[in-house]
């Protein structure tokens, strides 16, 4: 238990010491999962509009395929990715193995089911009238995908939240196809791995505190952002 | 909205993408390196060292002996550096790699608990250390996963005329080496490991270095893979790795290790650093 205390302690220390070591694997760690949420939010958004609107042939093939993604076994997305970015690999020549935008790549591919399900059934759940009636009174396709996305914001952005949360608190794959190195690909769970790996303890535990608190900040501001009244 | 978070998207994206593809393709250099390298913390020293010298930028895939081997017959590494010698003499004669030079040494001890219930301290050897652990059924953990270490248990186990897979007294952790130290210490159990990582490691384990084997040093050699056999392998860059590891600048970055914080060095160089100290 001690340890628990003197690791709370260690992680005000660092973040109020300014220590450079931490605040570069914490931009690291933000840079690179936020990157990959946005890109999961994007890709997230447009399939669930598809799945949502258009209610497309085999949508309830397709819809299980995404809750299914949503357990996707991170180290498993990992090693795919990995295979796919080895030198030997269809996407060798790209040089991407081990850097940052490796893990961009990893996480998104985890996060982007997570919020393709979460959304089409934020969107499956709006009135079904709704659009046809924006559409109706002249709306084009985006003005209406507009509208209702942001009649479903609250559930939207729990979408998002649980993408981001997947992404940043994320470490078997991140280790594999980033590598893990100092300055470039270690973000704050890969750094955590090597403490614990490395048996300093108690670094690592200031770490995991610094993550939690970054992440607490940031679902509040999303939180905050969610539970705000719409603009009218 | 959805504008505006595309643009951003695509605008954090090329950042990520900015920052590692510096330096292009025939800068960068991927080192295979063991667990206890990275564990001791030597690795981000090498790293640090060879890239103020050079323009190239280190990769490192960790993993255990027998993993960076697969990595490097794959032609997925330019440069390894392990610590198993027959699986490395095998790497070589199958012209996957060539060039194998020594870098530096340590030693595999015997830790485990300060009652030492199994009589380890007593032993003329480690096969016989290995008899009394099976003899007395006291728990072993073994790293269990094709490492340099794992492998050298294996060959013990061997010498000893016994096979611990299946006996209850035996577990195998599957982590790396400083891990598989603090499970053992918390099992209170006996597990094999190399000196450097236990010196890092003593003052949170709570196990004792019971017995040590000075007559086998464990040996971590350096050893370019095959640019013959792999056309993707950065041969220049491996070349300015090896020499650079074995050159006197390598072996003291090698021999300082350690200095400061342990009062010794953690891996002793394989020649020797002209600077350090006596006994450096």
């Amino acid at each position: 238990m001690d340890l628990i205390w003197d690791g709370v302690t260690e992680a005000l220390r660092l973040i109020f010491s300014g220590d450079s070591y931490v605040y570069e694997v914490t931009f690291t760690s933000l840079l690179v999962s936020g990157s990959a949420t946005l890109i999961a939010l994007v890709l997230g958004l447009s399939i669930a509009s598809f799945l949502a609107f258009r209610a497309p042939p085999g949508r309830t093939l397709a819809l299980s395929a995404f809750n299914a993604g949503m357990a996707l076994p991170p180290v498993a997305v990992g090693l795919l990715v990995s295979i796919m970015l080895w030198r030997t690999g269809p996407l060798g020549q790209l040089h991407l193995l081990y850097s940052r935008t490796a893990i961009v790549i990893a996480q998104a591919v985890i996060a982007t089911p997570v919020v393709a399900a979460l959304s089409t059934a934020a969107l499956q759940g709006l009135n079904p009238n709704l659009r046809l009636q924006v559409l109706a009174l002249g709306a084009s396709r985006w003005q209406a995908a507009l509208l209702l996305f942001r009649e479903a914001r609250i559930s939207l952005l729990a979408a998002a939240m649980a993408g981001f949360g997947a992404a940043i608190s994320e470490v078997g794959a991140t280790i594999m196809v980033g590598g893990n190195i100092k300055g470039s690909t270690r973000t704050l769970t890969s750094a955590i791995v090597l403490e614990v790996g490395q048996g300093d303890f108690e670094t690592a535990i200031a770490l995991s505190f610094i993550l939690l608190g970054v992440i607490l900040v940031l679902v509040t501001l999303f939180t905050v952002l969610q539970q705000r009244r719409p603009p009218a | 909205m959805a504008v505006r978070l595309a643009s951003l998207a695509v605008l954090l994206t090329s950042l990520a993408l900015l920052d590692s593809s510096c330096g292009g393709d025939r800068n960068e250099l991927i080192l295979g390196a063991t667990t206890s390298v990275q564990d001791t913390g030597l690795l981000d020293e090498i790293v640090r060292a060879f890239e103020g010298v050079t323009d190239y930028h280190i990769k490192p895939s960790i993993g255990g002996s027998g993993e960076v081997l697969a990595k490097a017959r794959r032609g997925e590494l330019d440069v390894i550096m392990t610590h198993s010698p027959a699986d490395e003499d095998k790497f070589i004669a199958d012209g996957e790699g060539l060039d194998k030079r020594p870098v530096m040494m340590n030693f595999f001890l015997i830790a485990g608990p300060e009652a030492d219930p199994a009589g380890v301290r007593g032993a003329a050897s480690m096969s016989e250390a290995f008899k009394r652990i099976a003899g007395g059924q006291s728990l072993f953990i073994s790293r269990g996963d094709q490492s340099g270490t794992h492998l050298r248990e294996l060959s013990i186990w061997g010498e000893a005329d016994i096979t611990p897979q299946g006996q209850p007294w035996y577990q195998e952790s599957s982590t790396g080496q400083g891990q598989n130290l603090v499970v053992a210490s918390d099992k209170d159990a006996y597990t094999l490991v190399d000196s450097s990582t236990f010196t890092v490691f003593e003052k949170r384990a709570g196990l004792r270095a019971l017995l040590t084997d000075t007559e086998k040093p464990n040996i971590y050699s350096v050893i370019r893979v095959a640019s013959d056999k792999h056309q993707n392998v950065n041969a220049t860059g491996a070349i300015a790795f090896a020499e650079f590891i074995t050159s006197p600048a390598g072996q003291c970055v090698i021999a300082d290790f350690g200095m400061e914080e342990y009062g010794k060095s953690l891996f002793e160089p394989a020649a020797r650093c002209p600077s350090a100290n006596v006994g450096g």
